[in-house]
């Protein structure tokens, strides 16, 4: 157990735009939030799965919306304490715990504030490893727990509970109220047990997502390389250089699916890249060759300053470097690339690991 | 034919040149800043006139560039005291009005704060109704304790009729003497960020009042009859009443003006462009002879905001720049005697080593008043206890350094691309600069910034969300374009001449249906 403090949340939130790959929704509101709660109630303790009792009940709890809509219409803050508390009575005991759902993106923060308010732990994990566009695409569901029951609140008192047949279920059905919501509400899912968590979840992701905001920040403060410092940490594979030279985005039933279109420039020059996003980056190829593709891990940095960029924030002529992480173990079985590899996204490219895409010959 | 006049007001210099219709620059001069701002500026336009000896009645269109609202924003002066009222409530109260300002400016700015009930949802539903009785108990708390007042609702920016109901109910309450700045007239989507916005906007209405009035006067007093314009970040001009409703809009007009400037001056669409002044070099990126914009969210006085700025990089080495010898090695600055040159260096008999003196010394300056280049010889070996030449070599040596290093972080690439010198302290720029293909010093290059205000289009831009399950997005797009063509047009544009900078249709995410749409218009000044 370790204690999380106001300061350590910037860190924490620079990790999760990282983590974001691209989409999540901007960690700053989430940030915002999360400090202000440490400031009024205090440190929160951070916990590593193990330290839970295996009957502990631990809730991850998320923001659930458009990323644009977050911005706009910021949250009150008693939604997540709403979704937190009718979880407790919808199933007749105390929360011990709550973690993120996903630590890539604004959810990478937003659990800060409810455990500090209720002054219970967070557990150092999350389902993803990083940001998917799906609920149902955590790996709580390659272990076959329930999403089910979720609980929902907007910041108006609106509130309900589902009981849902299977984690798509929940989705689509979370997901047809949230826009009569407004387009933003909080949640509460995956009710689980400290020994689920334990076996279903990735583990050590919020420090993770801390280690990597640190390199970033302080080798800024040192004035130092702050991508070279973050591709180190994160062991990533820089994939390419170049100049952003076209954004489209194109509905596509419930999505909006987008490609971002790269010239290369120093190492790639003359190269072009495409980046395929569906709210997170899930397809880079360089001249048609796929370099990178979920559930491995696409982030797109800004070259100025090393910041990573989100995909409803690319802009034309924006001087990038793209980067590939490896993706969590669970993701890269044969269930988990069923579940969030390619073909879900609707590609015919089979999976292949970033490290044998990019092997050196 | 008809002719120009930009103006620059810096803190230190207000600069002003005349130009006719096909921008060939006719005068120019260099006057000092006063106090009373309007002095300057009459100086500076008295002279090109008759430098010039075009008559009056010939000057179309006088633009003024300033840094009067930036600096009075760094240096938290003659800020106004304001209040802010947030519509939206039961959404937002988890992040409070100016919850990520820096202590200073809230301490300053943050006495009253309100937060009531409205706000809209993005298809245009109410989240909840405005109460007139909420809002006029927070009005009256406010009453003679301000000057000015932000009001910011959530999605103001498709539905603005709450911040302006707001505004209404504030001039009933508070008087037609406090201003009031709507949110929705001055930000994208983003409610923090255009709070901040129409915050910061608030704040300087007071300032953006005094310098529009002695811009206005000194123009009346001269007997001018010229149309007169306001240069703003984009770098597009704004007439005064806009100036004066949005100052917050004209806040990184200098360097906008300064890169624009520069590149026309040398007739050069790509480069950098480094702009020296009396503290600090300021490099920028000339893409197609417009800056390049920084990509990330602007931080004005410490605040975020969602305006998009030039991307600008300083360091610390101007005219002023102080210097100081130890063990045979030079240090540069950070810190500058600033505007107080005549006073403090050593030139002008003070016993503060600046980067002036050297190059006064070495016959490559003439400033007025400084004394003979002997006796500065004299001094810089005593001070240095170096001999003059060796003392030289390593400032030049310095700058060099620092120089090089400025070109190098704006650079995209390792392609050598041509160094445009502008601004009064561009003589201590090398001639060549490792990066560059070549180091360009432009005529006229000490009044790129003046000359920058005069060149600039005017331009008119607004965005909003619809829903298209319940509109045509391709009407919706078409009566954006319309509203904002005729925007330009009442502003002085001429109709051949409008161009589309920006028009786009966004789809939202999770949203069916939502679609941002945005619109940016420029065009010529009518000849």
């Amino acid at each position: 157990m370790r204690k999380i403090n106001s300061k350590d949340i910037d860190y924490i939130a620079m990790g999760s735009t990282v983590l974001g790959t691209g989409g999540g929704g901007d960690p700053y509101i989430g940030k915002l939030l999360a400090k202000a709660a440490i400031n009024k109630y205090g440190d929160v303790s951070l916990i590593q799965a193990e330290e839970l009792k295996d009957d502990a009940l631990v809730v991850p709890i998320a923001a659930f919306g458009a990323p644009l809509i977050l911005v706009e219409k910021l949250f009150s803050g008693d939604e997540f304490i709403k979704a937190f508390e009718m979880m407790e009575s919808y199933l007749g005991r105390k929360i011990d715990a709550v973690m993120p759902a996903e630590a890539g993106g604004l959810n990478g923060v937003i659990p800060f504030s409810i455990a500090a308010q209720k002054q219970i732990p967070l557990v150092d994990a999350d389902g993803m490893g990083r940001a998917f566009p799906r609920l149902e695409m955590v790996t709580f569901t390659l272990h076959d727990i329930p999403v089910s029951p979720i609980t929902q609140a907007d910041e108006k008192g609106n509130k309900n509970v589902y009981d849902t047949i299977s984690n798509e279920w929940g989705e689509l059905l979370v997901g047809a109220t949230a826009i009569q919501m407004g387009g933003s509400c909080a949640i509460g899912c995956y009710p689980m047990s400290g020994a689920q968590v334990k076996k279903a979840a990735v583990h050590g992701i919020v420090s993770y997502a801390q280690m990597l905001g640190e390199a970033i920040l302080n080798a800024k403060a040192q004035n130092r390389n702050p991508l070279d410092a973050l591709i180190e940490n994160a062991a990533a594979i820089k994939l390419f250089t170049g100049k952003v030279s076209n954004v489209t985005i194109k509905i596509d039933g419930r999505w909006n699916k987008g490609v971002c279109e790269i010239m290369g420039l120093d190492d790639n020059q003359g190269c072009n890249m495409q980046l395929d996003f569906q709210n997170e980056f899930l397809m880079a190829k360089i001249d048609g060759k796929p370099v990178a593709m979920t559930p491995d891990l696409i982030v797109l940095i800004d070259a100025e300053n090393a910041r990573p960029i989100t995909a409803e924030t690319i802009q034309y002529g924006a001087r990038v470097v793209v980067l590939a992480m490896k993706s969590d173990d669970q993701w890269r079985t044969p269930e988990g690339i069923e579940l969030a590899g390619p073909k879900k996204f609707g590609y015919t490219e089979k999976y292949v690991p970033i490290e044998e895409l990019n092997k050196k010959e | 034919m008809y002719y120009k006049i930009g103006v620059d007001v810096g803190g230190t210099n207000t600069d002003a040149v005349l130009v006719s219709h096909d921008n060939n620059i006719l005068a120019k001069t260099k006057q000092t800043t006063t106090l009373d701002v309007s002095s300057g500026i009459e100086n500076a336009i008295k002279q090109v006139l008759l430098d010039s000896n075009v008559p009056k009645e010939d000057i179309k269109y006088i633009m003024l560039g300033t840094t009067h609202c930036t600096n009075a924003l760094v240096e938290r002066k003659e800020l106004n005291k304001i209040g802010a009222i947030r519509i939206g409530l039961p959404a937002s109260s988890a992040i409070p009005t100016m919850t990520d300002f820096p202590e200073d400016l809230k301490l300053i700015l943050g006495r009253h704060l309100y937060m009531v009930h409205g706000g809209y949802e993005f298809d245009g539903r109410l989240i909840s109704p405005l109460e007139e009785d909420e809002v006029k108990a927070c009005l009256l708390k406010m009453k003679g304790d301000i000057e000015s007042l932000a009001i910011t609702g959530i999605f103001s920016k498709t539905i603005p009729d709450q911040e302006l109901q707001v505004a209404v109910w504030a001039k009933e309450v508070l008087g037609d003497a406090v201003r009031t700045s709507c949110s929705h007239q001055l930000g994208g989507l983003g409610l923090l960020e255009r709070e901040n916005a129409a915050i910061l906007n608030a704040a300087l209405q007071g300032v953006a009042l005094k310098m529009v009035r002695a811009f206005k006067d000194t123009v009346q007093r001269l007997g001018f009859s010229s149309q007169l314009f306001i240069g703003q970040n984009d770098g597009t001009l704004m007439s005064l009443d806009q100036a004066q409703d949005f100052p917050v809009l004209t806040i990184s007009s200098g360097p906008t003006n300064s890169i624009r400037g520069a590149g026309a001056l040398s007739k050069v669409a790509n480069g950098i462009v480094i702009d020296v002044g009396g503290t600090t070099s300021d490099g920028g990126v000339l893409v197609n002879f417009f800056p390049r914009e920084s990509t990330q969210a602007a931080q004005i006085g410490g605040v975020l905001t969602n305006f998009r700025m030039p991307d600008v990089v300083a360091v610390g080495i101007g005219g002023g720049t102080i210097i100081r010898f130890k063990d045979k090695t030079c240090q540069l600055g950070p810190d500058s005697v600033g505007y107080r040159l005549k006073e403090k260096a050593v030139a002008f008999k003070g016993d503060t080593l600046t980067i002036s003196d050297f190059f006064l010394a070495n016959n490559q300056l003439e400033i007025n008043g400084s004394i003979e280049k002997t006796a500065i010889t004299e001094k810089i070996e005593q001070i240095s206890g170096l001999h003059f030449s060796e003392a030289l070599a390593l400032v030049k040596y310095q700058i060099q350094l620092s120089i090089e290093k400025l070109v190098d972080k704006l650079k995209t690439d390792s392609k050598e691309i041509p160094v445009i010198a502008c601004g009064g302290g561009a003589f201590l720029l090398p001639k060549k600069i490792e990066g560059a293909s070549n180091v360009i010093f432009p005529e006229h290059l000490e009044v790129a910034n003046a000359f920058g205000a005069c060149i600039a289009q005017i331009s008119s831009e607004d965005e909003l969300i619809v829903n298209t399950l319940q509109c045509d997005e391709k009407q919706e797009l078409e009566r954006l374009l319309t509203n904002v063509g005729s925007e330009l047009l009442k502003n002085g544009a001429s109709e051949d001449s409008i161009s589309i900078l920006v028009k786009e249709s966004i789809p939202l995410a999770y949203l069916p249906g939502a679609v941002k749409l945005k619109v940016k218009l420029c065009g010529d000044l009518i000849d």
